[in-house]
């Protein structure tokens, strides 16, 4: 399907033509998102009212049929401008409030997000989470004026996170992400967005929409997609996310399947581009960054060791398919080694993940069970990361991530030699 | 004695020459199919195993597992090879039975008819047994690595009953599909698989009473089923 047959419901079509263009368009993806999604809607539209005054501008909500009145909070919610000392807006906010078709999930809300953007001529445009509890005006600013005023393509989030927070990403998609494409985005599935209307339209193009990017992993689509293809990205500060949990019932097993699946997607799709990239360059992070203290976080190392020890006499076989021979003789030692002494180190960690990233590539058993085997060693790394950073700060342990980050830098010429050579 | 020479000697000898004689074009036809259908065989056969390679069925086989459970067998050949080798015995097979109805014997042809008219039960016998074989293996995979993340002690236990389980149910349907006494494996299946259901239900109801509480629970009051450790937010 091409951009020009995304479909708009006609109530959209009629609205889109009313509007005509815009300067500045902020996405909402939401699904029964009653709770939190006023307070997003008023963060935007003071946002866009405070920081974009003089620029035409548009809210699109794109729900995916909610049956808790998402809709009409969005339609009901507005923002007090006298109080926030926001003198009136010269133009006025158009809110467009549509379904969106397609297969259930994120991704297929964004693509209605994209189309209304490509059809309005969008110069900048944001996609933030329906969820969010702690998004402020100024979130609207710092993704979209790098797009509007800098000739950014891509602004990826950066958040003030515990240093247990978004341990997927720390241990595996950061460092993964840094090593392969060579830009240090810290947050590359920071689920909150500012792009271009010329990337949106780039987006549109691709022949995704069907696939599991629709459902889930348009996060790491979008980032990777963005640096693939050599658009100007840069980061904005955006201080501390909290938002509602997500899918209680989603498992970790399920959660790495979909990331990481998504990743080697990615790099099976792009390895003519990642196959030449050494080392990493710093990204220009736009904001005013702080530091203060965040949520605690509890975190049970014990459970996590007898996870990654029963993998280690259950999976063993398993494993010894999907990685390399020494990678499972460095992990056999760690089968009753002390408790303190339990350690997965930064080398190793990253041969077992371009392991696992070959094996996928070549297939050597069904890719579902590969990366949910995958699991008990995700938390023997993450294990590791919890003893290693036990006293330090949330600043200090951005250190030890650092040193992965090199490590799996070190190691691409490993991953580029298995990548290409034949099953073994 | 001229007519004792006729009727004693040569009546016989023309008899048997002229049997001997009607015998002996249906006797060259069968030499003719079975030297023809050797060498059919051959050629099939090698096409075959050729062909499989090229297309990458022992890759595919290998993803499977099917390679490596050869290998348990004390199978040294790969799969495409032991295709190859089928394909060349069935042809060799069809060959000696179109060569015995050549004979025209009467025994022989219904014992062809019969074997061809067996023929395709044995054919959709061998395919479940293969395709239960790929379950089990797959379907035991699966059940192991969710036994560990569930952090199920038992786990290789668990997996190995889904595998025998699988593997059982598929030589019973074979068993089933190739006649053999049909009452008694569908009776010894029925009562095996009953039985097993209920040892693990009654297994499951004394020694996990606590663990069914606890998920039976989780599910009706919807609490997280994430089996993260703690409250580590992994993304």
């Amino acid at each position: 399907m091409t951009a020009a047959e995304t479909p708009l419901t006609p109530e959209t079509e009629a609205k889109v033509q009313e509007i005509g263009e815009t300067d500045v368009l902020v996405g909402i993806p939401s699904y029964n998102n009653t709770d939190t999604i006023g307070h997003v809607v008023r963060a935007v539209s003071a946002g866009l009212a405070k920081y974009f005054a003089r620029s035409r501008v548009v809210l699109v909500n794109s729900d995916g049929g909610s049956s808790d009145g998402t809709p009409e909070a969005v339609s009901r919610a507005v923002v007090d401008l006298g109080t926030l000392l926001i003198s009136e807006q010269q133009s006025p906010l158009h809110k467009i409030i549509t379904p969106y078709h397609g297969i259930p999930g994120k991704g297929s809300a964004f693509r209605t997000i994209f189309e209304i953007a490509r059809r309005l001529k969008a110069k900048a445009c944001a996609v933030v989470d329906s969820d969010l509890r702690s998004i402020t005006p100024e979130w609207i600013e710092l993704l979209a004026r790098p797009v509007l005023e800098e000739g950014y393509d891509y602004v990826a989030p950066y958040y003030l996170r515990h240093k247990y927070d978004g341990t997927i990403t720390n241990s595996i998609v950061y460092p993964l992400t840094r090593a392969l494409y060579g830009q240090r985005i810290r947050q590359p599935i920071g689920g909150d967005f500012g792009f271009s209307g010329r990337l949106a339209e780039h987006y549109l193009e691709k022949h995704v929409w069907e696939s599991d990017v629709a459902r889930f992993g348009i996060d790491i689509w979008m980032t990777t997609e963005a640096i693939a293809n050599g658009a100007r990205v840069c980061q904005s500060f955006l201080g501390a996310k909290i938002h509602n949990p997500k899918d209680p019932t989603a498992d970790l097993s399920a959660m790495l399947v979909q990331v990481m699946g998504a990743v080697f997607a990615l790099m099976e799709e792009h390895q003519p581009v990642w196959g030449g990239v050494k080392g990493s360059n710093p990204v220009k992070l736009f904001g005013f960054q702080y530091d203060v203290g965040v949520e605690p976080v509890n975190v049970n190392v014990d459970r996590m060791i007898s996870s990654f020890r029963q993998g280690l006499a259950d999976l063993e076989p398993i494993w010894r398919e999907m990685l390399a021979p020494g990678t499972v003789e460095g992990l056999l030692p760690l089968k009753d080694c002390p408790l303190q002494a339990f350690r997965i180190p930064d080398g190793l960690w990253a041969r077992l993940v371009y392991d696992v990233a070959v094996s996928y590539h070549h297939r050597v058993m069904p890719r579902e069970h590969l990366l949910k085997a995958f699991t008990p060693l995700y938390l023997g790394r993450t294990a590791t990361f919890v003893l290693e950073t036990q006293g330090l700060t949330s600043s200090e342990a951005e250190g030890r991530i650092e040193s992965l980050c090199q490590a799996f830098e070190d190691r691409k010429p490993y991953l580029v030699e298995r990548w290409g050579a034949g099953r073994e | 004695m001229k007519e004792f020479w006729e009727k004693a000697l040569l009546g016989p000898l023309e008899t048997l020459s002229r049997s001997v004689l009607s015998v002996l074009p249906n006797v060259l036809a069968m030499s003719i199919i079975l030297l023809v259908g050797l060498a059919a065989a051959w050629s099939i056969g090698l096409v075959v195993e050729r062909l499989l390679r090229v297309i990458g069925l022992d890759h595919l086989t290998n993803r499977l597992g099917v390679n490596a459970a050869l290998t348990r067998g004390g199978v040294k050949a790969d799969p495409s090879h032991l295709l190859g080798r089928t394909v060349y015995w069935l042809v060799v097979a069809f060959a000696v039975l179109a060569g015995l109805g050549a004979l025209n014997l009467q025994p022989l042809n219904q014992f062809a008819q019969s074997f061809l008219a067996y023929l395709p039960r044995l054919f959709t016998a061998t395919l479940i047994l293969v395709a239960g074989y790929l379950l089990s293996n797959f379907v035991s995979q699966a059940v192991l690595i969710a036994a560990v993340n569930a952090g199920i002690p038992p786990a290789r236990l668990v997996a190995a009953c889904s595998r025998w389980g699988v593997q059982l149910v598929a030589v019973a349907m074979a068993l089933e599909q190739l006649s053999i006494a049909q009452n008694i494996v569908v009776v010894g299946f029925g009562i095996m698989f009953g039985g097993i259901v209920m040892a693990a239900a009654i297994a499951f109801g004394l020694g996990a009473k606590d663990l069914a509480k606890e998920f039976l629970e989780q599910r009706l009051s919807n609490k997280s089923r994430d089996r993260a450790p703690d409250d580590l937010r992994h993304l």
